[in-house]
């Protein structure tokens, strides 16, 4: 019977088969006379209650089953994002559809389970446990669904992270409209993701204990001021997010104008950090051009040093040699003295 | 870049005239059978405006060739009239600290007030005349301005710098020729003291 309310790969014909038992039954019943009639009035009450229990359980698993197709979709779409040519718009209605089919899902499974509830009087335990296991498996399989929608977004809000870090290291003014719209619009998907995902697991946690429990009557009770009340909530948040869509783009205005004025104050200090340390290399290597300088000096000052002593040796010797040479033609004048002496 | 006028309206919520808290106005630039006409326009406007902006919202208005700056605050608004030069962003942040100035002066006292006060505000009118400047307003504009004074005087800082490094450069060749002569200069007076000793 379970299989009966998953994905319908073949068909159904319970149904049908029913409706032939009940033909039967309604021949035999009258030929029987009416005294039976009741009882097979309630027979096919709960035959009725019973089938529509089972149709509305085929439903939603039929729901759940095109809701997982659309977010298979969606998580393709959101992988193959790139910088350019983004299907924004269509994976936000696509969120839009799966969000509302969620929901609509999620009342769905609630009313089913106020149905198996409702109707608990005087039936099997097996019929009971059949029903109780068909709905847990229904909300299992929701709360599955809801739980990859959520991964989907999350993705979604990385890829388009590191899109909009790709932009920016490509073009560095362009991007900065495109950045906050996102930013403002993430928030709201997340929380409207956390909002569809916070409600739908409080019937899980208020509605199997109250499966497993045998006070069907008290639960019902408290199930339905529940649903009302999620209901109420999403509503109210759903215009919360409307109101605050209209007003961040006033706002955001004058906001973007001071983030661009700091970010551009920001650069400019960037800027002028690397123009001190180009000024930094540049006076270093002046320096050392400096320091070649004053060798240079030091060796000239050497040099002239030396050349202006060995010059100072030269006239001293120069001055000097004239005595020697007085001397020299002395003894050269005394020798001709002799020469003549000895001829004359 | 100018400031016409500096308004401070309170705003009910429910749509009716604005009251006039506290107004400065510089009609100087027009003729002087203008100024009155210009003033009560001014209100007008003022008005106006203030019954549309509702409540925690900045809006800006434009008007022939001003453009009207308006920032609603819990019910108390302040208004500023601005020709078309004046950056948005630091006649915001004027208004800001306008309507912070208001408050620290006069508390609460305005929620009551149901006439318009036309006495006259001195920190306003100071405040008009001080902030025609947008730089003064806006500390980023501020910042920024100074910023780029700094980075021109950079720029001609590296230039001078780099003609340095030139002049460096052509000290250094000629301070190498020298070293060279120099050393040219003593071998020579060597050569002349070794050879002529004897003579």
């Amino acid at each position: 019977m379970p299989v009966k309310a998953a994905q319908t790969s073949f068909r159904d014909r319970t149904f049908e088969f029913q409706s032939v038992a009940e033909r039967l039954r309604k021949t035999v019943s009258s030929q029987n006379g009416p005294s039976s009639s009741s009882k097979a009035d309630e027979q096919r009450s709960a035959v009725t209650l019973q089938s529509e229990f089972n149709r509305r359980a085929s439903k939603i698993g039929l729901g759940i089953h095109h809701t997982s197709q659309k977010l298979a979709k969606l998580a393709k779409l959101a992988k193959r994002t790139s910088v350019f040519d983004d299907p924004t718009m269509e994976i936000q209605e696509l969120t839009a559809v799966i969000k509302q089919d969620i929901t609509a899902l999620n009342s769905a499974v609630v009313d089913l389970q106020l149905v198996s509830n409702s109707r608990n009087d005087g039936i099997s335990s097996d019929t009971t446990s059949h029903s109780t296991t068909v709905v847990d498996d229904l909300k299992n399989r929701l709360m599955s669904a809801t739980k990859e929608f959520k991964e989907v977004l999350t993705m979604r809000t990385e890829n388009l992270k590191v899109h909009e870090s790709r932009r920016q290291l490509f073009s560095s003014t362009a991007s900065k409209d495109s950045a906050n719209p996102f930013v403002r619009q993430r928030p709201l998907a997340t929380r409207s993701a956390a909002a569809s995902t916070s409600s739908s697991p409080p019937p899980w946690a208020n509605g199997s204990p109250s499966s497993s429990q045998l006070f069907p009557r008290k639960q019902d009770g408290e199930s339905q001021p529940l649903l009302q009340q999620q209901q109420h909530h999403q509503q109210q948040q759903h215009h919360q997010q409307q109101q605050q869509q209209q007003m961040v783009p006033l706002q955001d205005s004058y906001m973007q104008s001071r983030a661009e004025a700091l970010q551009n104050v920001e650069s400019t200090i960037h800027e002028l950090g690397n123009i001190f340390n180009q000024l930094a290399t540049l006076v270093s290597q002046q320096g050392e051009i400096a320091i070649r300088i004053d060798e240079n000096m030091d060796d000239t000052m050497a040099n002239v040093e030396g050349a202006q002593g060995a010059l100072l040796k030269y006239l001293n010797s120069i001055s000097s040699n004239r005595w020697l040479m007085i001397k020299i033609f002395f003894v050269l004048i005394f020798f001709l003295m002799i020469f003549l002496f000895f001829v004359a | 870049m100018k400031i016409t006028a500096l308004l401070v309206l309170k705003c009910n919520p429910d749509g009716s005239d604005p009251v006039v808290l506290a107004t400065a106005m510089d009609v100087s630039h027009f003729g002087y059978f203008q100024r009155s006409s210009v003033k009560e326009f001014i209100l007008f406007v003022a008005r106006t405006v203030g019954k549309r902006t509702p409540p925690g919202q900045r809006q800006s208005v434009q008007h022939e060739e001003y453009k009207v700056h308006s920032y609603n605050r819990n019910g108390l608004c302040v208004m500023g009239f601005m020709d078309d030069h004046y950056p948005v962003r630091s006649s915001f942040s004027l208004l800001n600290q306008v309507l912070d100035e208001y408050q620290k002066n006069f508390g609460e006292s305005w929620r009551t007030a149901q006439a318009d006060n036309m006495q006259p505000w001195p920190y306003l009118n100071e405040a008009l005349n001080k902030y025609q400047d947008p730089a003064e307003a806006d500390k980023l504009l501020k910042i920024q301005r100074e910023l780029d004074e700094t980075k021109i005087i950079l720029h001609k800082t590296i230039d001078s710098v780099l003609a340095r490094g030139e002049k460096l450069d052509s000290l250094v060749e000629k301070s190498s020729d020298l070293s060279a002569a120099s050393q040219m200069f003593y071998k020579q007076a060597k050569k002349t003291n070794q050879c002529c000793t004897i003579l």
